[in-house]
């Protein structure tokens, strides 16, 4: 087999890790809030300036500020519920989509303002792992690994404990369990708090790879928000399977005819999809 | 009381006179917005230098002031284009100077064209902006992009024997490139320039320079072995590329960029340290980077000046090549144009400034950037773009930045294939 295709098919999986990672938490907010998180990948870019912020000025070491991030961002995730989703959560799914869509422009310009236009990044330098031929970025197998023992963390987490079975019962079926006794606002909350924490994690992973700017929100949103509809709004098994799907067809796509070339593979195999199958692969309710 | 009104006649009619005298001069950047940081503003700094140069003489021929009436663009187009009418038809004025984005000057030219007023061009630089166009009243001191591929083209044709010990034709060149109008532009003109020095093209590919992951044309380029990658990009994607590139294990001879993303040493250093020593950026050239042994006399003063008055506005330990092109352009409108028009032609008005800049005559080496100054007439292809302009292939070495090309303007010698000390170097 070709070596080269190999690389493309190593580098493609450790790009959909990535993408998983960043389904699994706008997927968790879908499913139980009922609402997408336009700005999500705006979130992530709060965390990356976060992180960019603490190490490079005050000199926090990056695994510290790492999680200072994700604190942080679950901090603006029960923010973006308090004061955006819950006044307007009985409204039509549209206002929704416009109220957190204002929320992305609102973050971008925010972020100009703040920090200017200019490209920052932590000056990081990981090792390169050489297995014969192939070549292997640490920071995307580091993003990999984090991005699947997230999704087993969250899984335990929904499963095991109280609070995660009363979020997966809200998300079956909303009027019933306030019947029950469950008290919907605060298990919202959690779920925001969570959804931004895993926006901040995925901060954490992308700061290592990637430039941090007000519009890097753009290189990932839009793909992002396509792999979570592939896959299912709201099924986080559908969202990963689709992370990868996507990544493949990109990372093969790629390699075979050009990069644009895949991404137009891949919008299209999208647009196929919502015409075949518009609750995507795992989607349960249209 | 008539001897008041007749005193009040005497001092408007003092007054129009005096402002007669003077020259307004619509100057116009992105003052904010993302393009303001990327040299906007270091335009803008170079161009009030000249003002105020040539006001400290006295005006042009020591007598006509030059007034700027100063606009902010902020890095938007249709921001742009009304301050441009706004500039014209509220404040009057029948030079409009300016414009970084070659976004904004491809509107603009055709809105102050038809209204037969100058626009002179200090830096946007995309050919499209005045190729087949056939404009009359627009003109483009400063380089043009089709120049950019041709240069590097030319400069690994000459380095492919002595230094890679190759016939050109043996040379495997890569062009990649972001696919926006400017990348796009720069490649296609590598790919002529290639051609004509006979080179194997082995792969030529765009992208979107909002790509996150360029991890597939790595391994292409891997596959495709080139000696030399040609890269037009904007900062996101050459950050990116040239991590993965490292993380992969990318290995090639040379690479050579062509502006914009490449042109920023500070944030590439900041990246990646001693990892990008080495790489080549096409541009024009920093004015205070040039031998003044290459230059006509007078001209190493001018650089001079301006090196001390942009540190002393700014703060700035280095002086940009924006710095330099807001300068230059605005200078060469200053001080070889406007004085013919008003001698030659009999005013400053922009039939007189047209026909003042078909006339001027720069020898190479008569302007701070090293270039000479002949436009193109009216019906050719290029219709007031400056047939002599040129830009230079620049070095980073140990984080200096040296020219290597053309040979008569260079004060290094390029180092060619990557040293063994560099991520990126053949083994």
């Amino acid at each position: 087999m070709d070596i080269f295709l190999v690389e493309a098919i190593v580098n493609g999986l450790l790009l959909g890790g990535v993408l998983a990672l960043l389904a699994l938490g706008l997927n968790l907010i879908f499913g139980v809030i009922d609402v997408v998180w336009i700005a999500y990948a705006e979130l992530v870019m709060c965390g990356m300036y976060a992180i960019y912020w603490l190490h490079t000025y005050y000199g926090v070491p990056l695994p510290a500020a790492a999680v200072i991030a994700v604190l942080f961002v679950a901090l603006l995730g029960v923010l973006v519920h308090k004061l955006i989703i819950a006044p307007i959560l009985g409204s039509a799914p549209i206002n929704q989509l416009l109220a957190t869509g204002g929320l992305l422009f609102f973050l971008q310009s925010f972020a100009t303002l703040l920090f200017g236009a200019d490209f920052r990044n932590v000056g990081l330098r990981l090792p390169i792992i050489e297995v014969g031929e192939i070549f292997v970025s640490f920071a995307r197998l580091l993003a990999f690994g984090v991005a699947l023992v997230g999704m087993v963390g969250l899984w335990l987490f929904l499963k095991r404990t109280y609070i995660g079975i009363a979020i997966r019962a809200i998300a079956q079926d909303r009027e019933v369990m306030i019947l029950m006794g469950v008290d919907p606002q605060r298990v919202y909350l959690v779920t925001s708090a969570i959804g931004g924490g895993l926006a901040g994690l995925a901060a954490a992973l992308l700061v290592l790879q990637y430039d941090v700017h007000p519009s890097i929100g753009l290189s990932f949103g839009p793909i992002t928000f396509m792999i979570c509809v592939l896959g299912g709004l709201g099924s986080m098994i559908g969202g990963f399977v689709a992370a990868f799907i996507m990544s493949q067809i990109i990372a093969i796509g790629g390699f075979y005819t050009s990069i644009e070339l895949s991404y137009v593979l891949a919008f299209l195999l999208f647009i196929v999809m919502i015409f075949v199958r518009p609750q995507g692969i795992f989607g349960g309710r249209s | 009381m008539r001897s008041v009104l007749f005193a009040a006649a005497g001092l408007a009619a003092a007054v129009s006179a005096a402002a007669a005298q003077d020259i307004r001069v619509g100057v116009l950047y992105d003052l904010s917005g993302p393009f303001a940081a990327a040299g906007s503003v270091a335009c803008s700094v170079g161009a009030q230098i000249a003002v105020e140069m040539m006001n400290e003489k006295g005006g042009v021929l020591g007598k006509h002031k030059i007034v700027a009436v100063n606009a902010d663009a902020q890095s938007k187009a249709d921001v742009a284009i009304n301050e441009a009418e706004r500039l014209i038809n509220a404040e009057k004025v029948d030079i409009l100077l300016g414009v970084y984005s070659s976004a904004h000057a491809v509107p603009i030219d055709q809105r102050v064209d038809a209204q037969k007023k100058i626009f002179w061009i200090t830096t946007a630089v995309a050919t499209a902006v005045v190729k087949d166009r056939n404009l009359q009243y627009t003109f483009r001191p400063t380089v043009h992009s089709d120049q950019y591929g041709l240069v590097s083209t030319d400069f690994v044709a000459a380095m492919a024997k002595p230094k890679l010990g190759m016939d050109p034709k043996d040379v495997k060149v890569a062009i990649i490139y972001e696919d926006g109008p400017y990348g796009a532009g720069v490649a296609s003109s590598n790919e002529i320039g290639a051609q004509r020095q006979g080179m194997q093209i082995v792969l030529k590919e765009g992208y979107s320079a909002t790509a996150p992951d360029l991890s597939s044309l790595v391994t292409k380029l891997r596959r495709a072995r080139p000696d030399v990658i040609l890269h037009t990009g904007y900062n996101p994607d050459i950050t990116l590329f040239l991590r993965q590139s490292r993380e992969q294990g990318l290995r090639f001879k040379a690479l050579i960029g062509h502006g914009a993303g490449y042109g920023q040493i500070d944030k590439l250093i900041e990246t990646f340290g001693k990892d990008v020593d080495h790489v080549f950026n096409v541009d024009p050239v920093a004015a205070q980077l040039l031998d003044p042994k290459t230059l006509k006399p007078g001209v190493p003063e001018l650089t001079a000046e301006l090196v001390r008055r942009y540190k002393a506005k700014t703060g700035a330990k280095e002086v940009p090549p924006h710095a330099s092109m807001g300068f230059n352009q605005s200078w060469i409108l200053f001080d070889k144009v406007l004085p013919v028009a008003i001698e030659k032609y009999g005013s400053a008005s922009p039939e007189a400034i047209r026909k003042a800049a078909l006339d001027v005559d720069i020898p190479v080496g008569g302007t701070v950037q090293g270039y000479g100054v002949k436009f193109f007439p009216p019906g050719s292809q290029l219709a007031g773009q400056n047939e002599r302009s040129s830009p230079v292939v620049m070095q980073y070495v140990g984080g200096v930045t040296k020219i290597a090309w053309p040979r008569e303007l260079s004060n290094i010698d390029p180092v060619v294939p990557l040293p063994a000390t560099s991520p990126y170097a053949m083994r």
